[in-house]
């Protein structure tokens, strides 16, 4: 599928998970998994949309593109914001998720759900570039 | 689809209908929702969300928030969740604290 840029606000959360759906769909990706994809899209999206521009003007774009490479549905999330690797956030461990909901930590869930559902997340800095890969194998139930 | 939210109260307990996409554009919101309904303090907060389509982290965050907001003695029902979004809570570790049910059935 062609890329698309769309302004880094969080309005243009809906448009990017439209975007993998409809990549998912393409490869022949099952639903359940096709949701998982679009969450973990989502939710690396929404960190870049938040965090990722803060101070920075109007012009913030993020962009997505898609590709079949190696037996994989490959969705990548491009942005020229501050680096930031969201692997090195801390996430819930065992003892964090079995807490009782009035103890919960509030962050670093997104990131744990977007790691948790695809097969390969990958993340790096290219130039001023921030580029994140999403991978699902094919035809891998 | 968007995300669309209504509210009814009876006695004691406050039913909230999240249905469409609850991302981190429409988790404000829900939140402000919540806010609105612990001034009555219920004992009860019933989440419909059988017509919920899709739930990010915001989502699961709000939840968090409704029990901080409402105290340990409200008592959470999350009815109807679709497979993924009932995927998702899980995952999350929320059945340790809401009742996941498929339909209502206060306890």
């Amino acid at each position: 599928m062609e890329k698309r840029s769309l302004p880094a606000e969080l309005d243009s959360l809906a448009e990017l998970r439209r975007y993998v759906k409809e990549a998912a769909g393409g490869a022949g990706i099952d639903d359940a998994r096709a949701y998982k994809l679009q969450l973990a899209v989502d939710e690396i999206a929404t960190n870049i949309i938040f965090y990722g521009y803060k101070d920075v003007g109007a012009s913030a774009v993020i962009s997505i593109g898609s590709q079949i490479r190696d037996g994989a549905l490959v969705i990548t999330l491009e942005d020229c914001a501050q680096p930031f690797d969201p692997r090195t956030m801390r996430m819930p461990d065992a003892k964090d998720l079995a807490k009782p909901l009035e103890e919960r930590a509030i962050g670093g869930l997104g990131i744990f759900l977007a790691i948790r559902g695809v097969d390969r997340f990958d993340y790096r800095r290219e130039g001023d570039r921030n580029l994140s890969t999403f991978e699902v194998r094919i035809g891998h139930d | 689809m968007g995300f669309n939210i209504s509210v009814e109260g009876g006695p004691g307990e406050a039913t909230i209908k999240l249905s469409g996409e609850l991302d981190a554009a429409a988790a404000p919101r829900f939140k402000e929702v919540i806010e609105k309904v612990a001034e009555a303090k219920p004992l009860r907060l019933v989440l419909l969300m059988g017509e919920l389509e899709f739930m990010a982290s915001a989502g699961l965050r709000v939840l968090i928030f409704a029990r901080q907001k409402m105290g340990a003695g409200v008592s959470l029902y999350v009815i109807g969740s679709r497979g993924p979004v009932l995927s998702t809570l899980r995952m999350s570790g929320f059945h340790h604290s809401v009742h996941l049910q498929e339909t209502y059935a206060p306890e």
